[in-house]
Formats: C-alpha cells, structure tokens, sequence
C-alpha cells in the first residue's frame, strides 16, 4: 500500500533536519541533552500531526490568497495545547524547552508539511505523512541530544554512562552552541557519505 | 570589442616565489628562538606539549586526507605550524589530552573540512585553542596562575593580564616593562618569549613570507587602543607598551593573524584588518571576561575577510599591460 509510504519516507528519504534541511533552530538549540531531544520531538509529533490532519480536511475550504495566515492559525492552537499541556504535567521538560516550545509555530517543518504536502493530499496520507516526519525529527534529535549528552557531559537520559572522571573533566564543547553546529554538520556529512552514490 | 566586459583587477594572492613547503619551513625555523626559551623556562613538559601538539595535527591532517580521498601533504608542514603554533599558546603543564583534542579540531574541524590548506576561512592553532578556551571544565588548565603553581623562574610567577584584571593598572608595579620584554613572564610556551617571537617575525617580514602591513598595523591598533583607555584613567588602564609586551600580543601580530588563508589580500585591507586586530585584542583585555583577547581578536576579524578584500581602492599588484588594454579598448569602444 503506497500510504505506507508516506510513513517510512520521513525516517530515512525526507528526514527532517538532514534530508530536508529544515527545522534546525530547535534542533540546535534543546539538544543539550537526550531528555530535551525526545520532548521537543514528542511535541512536534502531536502538532505535526494534528496540523496536518486539519489542513487537510480544510484544504478545499481554505482560499488560497490566505493560506499562510490560516496554517498559522491552526497549527499555533496545537502549539497553545502542547505549551499547555507540558506545563501542567511535564514541567521540568516544559523549563528546559523554554521559549522553543511556543516556537515550534514557526517551525519551517510543520509550515513546510502543510503547504507542500496536506494542502494537496488526503486526510489519512497527510496524518501519516505527519507521523512519520515527525517520528524522523524525534530520531534526529535524540540521536543528535544523546552525542552532545554522552561526550559534553557523560550521561545518556541523565543516567550516568562515563566513569566519574570522565564526568568532571567532559568535553562541555558539545553542549555549547559551536558544538551543536559541528556535531550536526558531521552528522550530516557522514549521512551524505552513506546515501550519496560513489563519485569515484 | 565592448570596453565593459573588461574588468581589471588584481591577482587573487600574493606570490613571493616561495613554496608552501619554503614557507612552513620558514615559519618553523623562526619560532625556533621562541620554543628554545620555551624549553629553557619550562623544560621537558613543554616539549611534551609541544611534541604532541605537531604529532596529533600532522595525523589528523593525514587521516582527514586518507579519509576524504585526497593526497597526503603533509610533508609541506602546514599541519606542523598549526599544531606549533597552538602549543606555544597553551602552559607548558597543558594535559595530554586537551592539547590532542585541540589539535584534532582545529585541523579536522577547523581546516579539512572546508577544503583543507588554503581554504579554511580561520586559522586551525586558533580553532583549537578557542574549543579549549569555552570548555568549562579543562579552563583550569589554561589558567596561567594555576597551571604555572609549580614553577619558580626567578621572576614574578603572576600572569601580568591577571593581575591587570583583578587590580588594575596601579597593581602593576612588580612589572617592569623591558623584563617583560625580555620575556621574563609567565604565559604560553612560546607566546611569552616576546623578543624571540619579534626576532622571528622579523625574520619573517625580511624573508618576504609575511607581509609588513598586518603586524605593523596589529601593533598600531593595541597601541592606539590603549592609549586611549590610558588617556581615560591612567590608574584603571594599562599603558600601550605593557599591552604590546605581555600576553599573545606579539605572536599574535606576526604569527597567529598572519594565517595565509584567513588574513586579507589586499595592502588597505591588511591595514584595516591588522588595526581592528589589535584595537579589539584591547577591548577584549578591557571588558571582557578573559584576561587576553588576542586569539577571539584574530577569529573575529578572520570572518571580515571576505569583506576587507572588497578594500581594492589601491591595488598593490598593478598591472600596466592590463590596463593599457583596457584603454585601447576604450577608446576603440568610443570611436565605434
């Protein structure tokens, strides 16, 4: 079934931060740490999904000349109940998500889904579409929080994973902003060096 | 022929008829007065520092090459003089371990990837030591006071930025401007040695290998800059010649703003470049948190090269073939 699809093309053809490039301001930002990573992609899952879901349903409804400022809407109501809801029962990570929370509205990945794919696509294609992008950027960003996490301070999910040595004196580069750049970069070039067919 | 088409300009580098190989080798030979005081003040752990420095850039400039697919070079030494130059930054006490750290960085990260010797738009030494710099953990280590606990050289065994840090201008008396000179003060490997570092830039400069313009105008710059802050309040702000001759300042102005590929091509760019170096080095050991500015100094005004070699109002390689061409073809352009 070619809706399956559109699930799995988000994990590997179209992963967000490394495939499409888009969405790198939170994945720099909260991957300090692996905790941080799956909260913030758990959150876009949900808006991603719902966002999609209801662009789609509204796609024929929607006039094109404000298409924008309608996408903005509905996907700053989910980003209002995300907000809400991690303040009410996961505070800790709503404190150290901070102001990227409420900024998951100008993710270039949700804006991009809607406008490139559930604006023009079925209901159950887009929430699937929205699934699986959303299932990548959460992938991207515990594997890029872990790294930082396991090297910039030797723990993994906050348990501790490098002797205590290793902990006093970790190399905190990665989780300054200039490791967050050159972890991704790397990331990137060893994900172009796998994918990309030999030039030679 | 249409006159419009023709654009005349420089060439893109200078050429002093060196090779790479002539240059590294140079540059080599011109910090050797300034390992040997180095060695002399610090003895075995700075060869230590050293030695593991130039080892751990040379591999990783050949295991980035092995890995991308590209010829080893690093028989030309660049790797080598970055790998020198970063030790001679750090305390002779500096661990095994941050100094390869540094090394593998400034040259894998700070170099290879943007496409190696000639491309990279900072220079790796400087990379290097500025990763170290924002780890919070291993500051410790490049902390001049505490690393250096275990020396005693007969002279003041204070950082003199340190103390112009924590007490200002009037604390300075222990110092006297011509030992400091000398290089009778604690600080980097090699970066201390003062009149070693001026003798080999000199050379340098002699040589043709470096231009006069950026040193000259980075000693101007901390010279102005100072002066200014000394003109404020004598008794806060250090005078212009102890800034000249303590810290980074004089390897900085020769060596470290020097790097080929990230200093600007043009002679009113130098200038610019070189001024803005040494004025923002000052601000730096002024206001900010560090004691010396001389490495963020050189990293900042790296990334306006591309802009300062936008300066082209007077080109230094000018070409009176070209432009006699350019005229002809003017004037043909006109009478057509």
């Amino acid at each position: 079934m070619s809706v399956f699809k559109e699930f799995t093309k988000g994990l590997w053809q179209e992963l967000p931060p490394f495939r499409l490039v888009l969405g790198l301001c939170p994945v720099l930002a909260v991957t300090k740490s692996a905790t941080n990573g799956l909260g913030m992609g758990l959150a876009v899952i949900f808006v991603l999904t719902w966002s999609n879901i209801l662009v789609s349903a509204l796609r024929k409804v929607i006039p094109r000349k404000v298409r924008i400022a309608s996408y903005i809407v509905i996907i700053a109501t989910f980003v209002v109940i995300v907000e809400m809801a991690t303040q009410a029962f996961f505070y800790p990570v709503y404190e150290a998500l901070g102001i990227f929370i409420p900024l998951i509205v100008v993710n270039c990945v949700i804006l991009g889904r809607a406008e490139a794919f559930a604006s023009k696509n079925g209901v159950i294609a887009s929430a699937l579409d929205g699934l699986g992008i959303g299932a990548g950027f959460t992938m991207s960003l515990v594997v890029l929080g872990g790294l930082r996490e396991l090297i910039g301070a030797g723990t993994l999910f906050d348990v501790e994973i490098m002797s205590a040595a290793y902990r006093s004196h970790s190399f905190s580069f990665m989780l300054e902003a200039p490791g967050a750049f050159i972890c991704l970069g790397v990331l990137l070039a060893i994900m172009n060096a796998v994918s990309a067919p030999s030039s030679s | 022929m249409k006159a419009a088409d023709l654009t005349v300009s420089t060439g893109s580098h200078w050429h002093s008829g060196a090779r790479i190989t002539d240059f590294s080798y140079n540059t080599l030979l011109a910090l050797v007065p300034a390992i040997a005081m180095g060695l002399y003040h610090y003895g075995i752990s700075a060869a230590g520092v050293i030695g593991t420095a130039v080892a751990s850039a040379m591999i990783a400039e050949a295991a980035m090459q092995k890995l991308l697919g590209k010829p080893v070079t690093i028989a030309d030494g660049s790797a080598a003089v970055s790998g020198l130059l970063l030790a001679l930054l750090l305390p002779a006490n500096t661990p095994a371990y941050m100094v390869v750290v540094a090394a593998f960085i400034g040259i894998a990260i700070g170099k290879q990837c943007f496409g190696g010797l000639g491309a990279n738009p900072l220079s790796p030494a400087l990379v290097g030591w500025a990763v170290l710099r924002i780890t919070k953990p291993w500051v410790g280590y490049l902390d001049f006071d505490l690393a250096l606990i275990n020396y005693d050289l007969g002279f003041s065994m204070q950082y003199p930025l340190a103390v112009l840090k924590a007490s200002g201008a009037s604390g300075l008396h222990d110092f006297n401007t011509w030992n400091l000179f000398l290089g009778n003060q604690t600080g980097g490997i090699g970066a201390s040695a003062i009149v070693c570092v001026l003798g080999g830039g000199l050379y340098m400069v002699a040589r043709g290998l470096v231009r006069w313009e950026i040193p000259l105008c980075f000693l101007l710059g901390v010279f102005i800059a100072s002066s200014l802050f000394r003109l404020v309040d004598s008794a806060a702000y250090a005078g212009p010649l102890f800034h000249i001759v303590t810290g980074n300042v004089m390897i900085g102005a020769f060596f470290l703003s020097t790097d080929n590929s990230s200093a600007p091509i043009n002679r009113w760019g130098m200038v610019a470049f070189g001024l803005f170096c040494g004025m923002i080095t000052v601000v730096l050991r002024v206001w900010s948190v560090y004691p010396d500015g001389v490495v963020f100094a050189c990293l900042l005004m790296s990334l306006f090269v591309p802009l300062l070699d936008k300066l082209r109002a007077s080109p230094i390689i000018v070409r009176p073939a070209t432009i006699q061409i350019t005229k002809e073809a003017r004037r043909e352009g006109a009478s057509s």
